[in-house]
C-alpha cells in the first residue's frame, strides 16, 4: 500500500484510504515507540530539512524526534537565524539546501500555499506543517489518532471545534479530516471568528459554547491566535473567557463524558482553563505522543520505502 | 512598405464603408484609399474575408511602470504591446516613481510615447503621491494633456478628498476615475471571499469591498454633480448601483478587465500568483452579469489593467507576489473567449466609441487618410509566447498558449 500523493500539502488532497493508511501505519510506529529501543534503521539513507519560516516549538521537535526515530539525517532551519534574514527568496533558501542532497522538506510557513509553490518547483517530497490560515495536516492526523484511540473510531462521532476558526489552520485540517472520515463537525466560537461561507464545508455553525459541548463526543478547543489578529474581532480576552472559555465548572455542568482536546500551545485562562486542560477529560499530552508516531508515519509512506517492514 | 485588404469589413458607424466589405490600401500605419474595390499594385495582398477594420480601440487603464520601474515595463515596451493587441490610445496610471502628480511628470509620459505607433494618455494623480491627503495640480496637470484624474491602483478613500476632487473638475469638465475598493474591509485579502476561499485557507475580499465604495462614491457624484468612471467592475452588486444611477441620469460610467470577463475565483485553486490580481476574480455569477453588462450596455469600455512584471515577483509565496495580470496583448482574444458571439457593433462600442465619447477623444473614422484603427481576425490562430510578445513581463497565464482571435497590424 502506498499514499495517492507525492506530498503531504493538505489533508484537503488525501482520499479516505490514504487517510486509512497513515493512521494504521502511525498505529505500528506506536507500538515501536513503546519498546525498549525506540528507533528503527528505516530511513537511515535519508536526509531531511525542518524548514520553519514561523515559530513552532512542538511541532518541530515532533518532527525532528520522528526523523531521528526513524534514524534519517536531519537539518533545522529557522527562518530568523538564516539568510532569509539577509533577503534571500523561498526558492533560493530550498535549492541551496537541495543541492546538498536533501530528499524531504518540512515547512512550516505564515503564507497561505507556500508548500504549494515550493511543490512545482522542487523535486523532493514536502510535507507541509501549516501553512498560513490553510492547512496543518499533521496535526488534524494525530487529533484523528487521539480521538480514534480514546472512542474506538471516528465515523459518527460528534467532533466540535471551538474557538478561533477563522485564523485556524487546524480547524480546516480537521474538518476536511473529520468529513471525509464520516464523523459530525460543529464550529462554534464568536461570529467574528467564524468565517462566512464556512458551511459549505458541511459543518455546522454555533455561536452558544455550552449547547456545542452538550453535543459533543470531543471538544477540539483551538488557540486564539493573538499573533494573526490584524482586525478587531473581540473586544478582551476577559470576555472572550468568560463566554468562550472552557472551564471546570462548564464541563461538571454537562453530566456526560467528553473529551477534550487542543493542539497546543495552550493560553490558559483564555480558550481553555487549567483545571480543565489537566483533568481527566483532557487527552492533550496524548496528542502530543501520538503527533510522534502519526508523523513518522508520514516520512516513512512519503519516502516510499516500500521494501522495509515497519516493524 | 503598403499593403492592400481585399475585402475587410468595415464596422464604423461613422463611416461611409459601414458594414460594407471594401479593399484598402495602407502606407504607412495610414489608409491611402478605401473602396468597394481596388486594382492598385501593393507591396503585400492581403486576403480579408472574415476580418473587420473598426475604429482604433482605447484602453481606459493600464501600468506602464514607467519611471521607476522600467524592469517591468516602459512606456515604448507597453506601446509596442498595445498596438500588439490592437489598442492604439492608452490610459496609464499614475503610481509611478515618481507619481503623475504634476505637469511636469505628465509631460514626460507625452514626450515619452510620442513617436510610437498608439497613443499614451497618461492618467494625473487626484492627490500628491497619491497618499489620498491633499489635492494634486489637476488643473495644471490637465493643460498639460492629462486624459483624467484617479489614484490608480490607490483608490482615494478619503470621502472629502474625493467630494473636493469631483468639485474641482468641474471647471474643465475633467474625470475622475475610482477602482473602487474599500480598503478598510479588503485589508489583508488575498482573492474574492467566498466558499472557495474558505475552503483553500485563503483571506477573503468581500464584494461589499467594492459595492460599498461604488455607492458612496456614487452618492458624492450626485451631490457634486461631476463626472466619474469606475474603473474595472468586478461585481454583480456594483453593477446595479451603477445602471440605477446611469438611469437616475448621473454623469457615471465605467469599464470591465478582459480577466475579470474571463476567470473565475475557481482558478485559485493551485494558487497561481498569475491569477492575483486586484480587484480579485469573482464568482461565475459575477462573471455571468459583467459579460450580460458588457452586452446591454451599463459596461462603457475596457480597462486592460495591464500590470506586468518580471519572474521574480510572481515566483514567490502568493501572499508575497505582486498583483495584476499582464493582458494588453492577449485582451481581444481574451474577450473573445469569454463572450464568443460579441458583435462588431458591440466591440466597436467597448473598445473604442464609448471611451471616445465619454473621455472626449478624437472620433476616428475609417476613411481616406485614417490612422486610427484596429483590425481583426476572429477566427485567427496565434501563439503568445516570447516571440509574439512585446511586453517585457512574464505574467500571464496564457503564455505559451495557442489563442483565437487576432488583431493584424499593418
Amino acid at each position: 500500500m502506498s499514499l495517492s500523493v507525492k506530498h503531504l500539502l493538505g489533508i484537503k488532497d488525501l482520499k479516505k484510504e490514504d487517510i486509512e493508511l497513515i493512521l494504521h501505519t502511525a498505529a505500528n510506529f506506536k507500538d515501536v515507540l513503546q519498546r525498549p529501543i525506540k528507533k528503527v534503521p528505516t530511513l537511515r539513507d535519508t536526509t531531511i530539512v525542518n524548514l520553519f519560516y514561523e515559530n513552532s516549538t512542538r511541532t518541530r521537535i515532533s518532527f525532528e524526534l520522528a526523523e531521528k526515530r526513524l534514524s534519517a539525517d536531519t537539518i533545522n532551519f529557522a527562518a530568523s537565524s538564516s539568510s532569509v534574514s539577509k533577503g534571500e527568496t523561498l526558492i533560493d533558501t530550498v535549492n541551496n539546501v537541495l543541492s546538498m542532497k536533501v530528499d524531504m522538506v518540512v515547512m512550516r510557513h505564515s503564507a497561505t500555499g507556500a508548500p504549494h509553490f515550493l511543490s512545482r518547483h522542487i523535486p523532493a517530497s514536502i510535507i507541509n506543517a501549516g501553512d498560513g490560515i490553510n492547512e496543518h495536516p499533521t496535526q488534524a492526523l494525530l487529533d484523528a489518532y487521539s480521538i480514534k484511540e480514546r472512542l474506538g473510531g471516528l465515523e459518527g462521532r460528534k467532533v466540535a471545534l471551538i474557538g478561533d476558526i477563522m485564523h485556524s489552520r487546524v480547524a480546516l485540517s480537521n474538518i476536511y479530516l473529520l468529513t471525509k472520515m464520516g464523523a459530525e463537525v460543529e464550529v462554534c466560537g464568536p461570529p467574528t471568528l467564524i468565517p462566512k461561507h464556512i458551511e459549505h464545508l458541511g459543518v455546522r455553525v454555533s455561536y452558544d459554547l455550552k449547547k456545542t459541548l452538550q453535543w459533543c463526543d470531543v471538544a477540539n478547543v483551538l488557540r486564539i491566535q493573538l499573533e494573526r489578529q490584524h482586525k478587531p474581532l473581540f473586544s478582551s480576552l476577559r470576555e472572550y473567557n468568560l463566554y468562550y472559555g472552557v472551564s471546570r465548572q462548564l464541563v461538571d455542568s454537562l453530566d456526560k463524558e467528553i473529551v477534550i482536546m487542543h493542539p497546543g500551545p495552550i493560553n490558559r485562562g483564555v480558550e481553555l482553563n487549567s483545571d480543565v486542560a489537566d483533568s481527566g477529560h483532557s487527552i492533550i499530552l496524548d496528542q502530543v505522543e501520538n503527533g510522534v508516531a502519526v508523523r513518522m508515519a508520514v516520512l516513512y509512506l512519503l519516502a516510499g520505502k516500500k521494501d522495509e517492514l515497519v516493524v | 512598405m503598403s499593403t492592400l485588404l481585399q475585402q475587410v469589413k468595415v464596422s464604423d458607424t461613422s463611416s461611409e464603408f459601414h458594414n460594407q466589405n471594401v479593399d484598402i490600401l495602407i502606407d504607412n500605419h495610414t489608409i491611402i484609399q478605401i473602396a468597394p474595390q481596388l486594382d492598385n499594385e501593393a507591396d503585400q495582398v492581403i486576403e480579408a474575408g472574415g476580418m473587420t477594420i473598426m475604429p482604433g480601440w482605447v484602453d481606459v487603464m493600464a501600468d506602464f511602470s514607467e519611471p521607476g520601474y522600467e524592469h517591468k515595463e516602459t512606456i515604448h515596451s507597453g506601446l509596442a504591446a498595445a498596438v500588439n493587441g490592437g489598442f492604439r490610445q492608452v490610459f496609464v496610471v499614475p503610481n509611478t516613481q515618481p507619481v503623475i502628480h504634476n505637469k511636469s511628470m505628465v509631460e514626460f509620459i507625452v514626450n515619452k510615447g510620442r513617436s510610437a505607433a498608439a497613443k499614451v494618455h497618461p492618467l494625473g494623480a487626484v492627490s500628491k503621491g497619491t497618499e489620498g491627503k491633499e489635492l494634486a495640480e489637476m488643473l495644471d496637470m490637465y493643460y498639460a494633456g492629462a486624459i483624467a484624474f484617479s489614484d490608480g491602483w490607490k483608490p482615494v478613500q478619503n470621502a472629502q478628498l474625493l467630494l473636493k476632487a469631483l468639485e474641482y473638475v468641474k471647471s474643465f469638465d475633467g474625470i475622475i476615475i475610482q477602482v473602487p475598493v474599500n480598503q478598510s474591509l479588503a485589508a489583508g485579502g488575498l482573492m474574492h471571499e467566498g466558499p472557495n476561499s474558505v475552503k483553500w485557507g485563503m483571506p477573503g475580499i468581500p464584494s461589499i469591498a467594492e459595492s460599498l465604495q461604488v455607492y458612496r462614491d456614487l452618492e458624492l457624484l450626485r451631490y457634486t454633480g461631476s463626472r466619474l468612471h469606475f474603473s474595472g467592475i468586478s461585481t454583480a452588486a456594483s453593477l446595479e448601483l451603477i445602471k440605477a444611477a446611469k438611469n437616475e441620469g448621473l454623469d457615471v460610467s465605467c469599464s470591465v478587465t478582459p480577466h475579470h470577463l474571463l476567470y473565475t475565483d475557481a482558478i485559485l485553486e493551485t494558487y497561481d500568483s498569475n491569477y492575483k490580481v486586484e480587484p480579485p476574480l469573482r464568482s461565475e455569477s459575477d462573471r455571468q452579469a459583467l459579460i450580460a453588462a458588457v452586452l446591454d450596455g451599463t459596461i462603457d469600455c475596457i480597462a486592460t489593467h495591464h500590470r506586468s512584471h518580471e519572474w521574480d515577483a510572481k515566483t514567490r509565496e502568493f501572499e508575497y507576489t505582486a498583483y495584476g495580470m499582464n493582458t494588453i496583448e492577449t485582451a481581444y482574444a481574451m474577450i473573445r473567449e469569454a463572450i464568443p458571439g460579441i458583435s462588431d457593433e458591440t466591440l466597436c462600442s467597448l473598445m473604442s466609441g464609448n471611451a471616445r465619447k465619454i473621455f472626449r477623444l478624437e472620433a476616428a473614422t475609417i476613411a481616406k487618410d485614417g490612422r486610427d484603427f484596429t483590425i481583426i481576425d476572429p477566427a485567427g490562430k496565434w501563439t503568445f509566447n516570447n516571440n509574439s510578445k512585446k511586453s517585457l513581463g512574464i505574467n500571464s497565464p496564457l503564455l505559451q498558449h495557442e489563442l483565437e482571435g487576432r488583431i493584424i497590424n499593418i
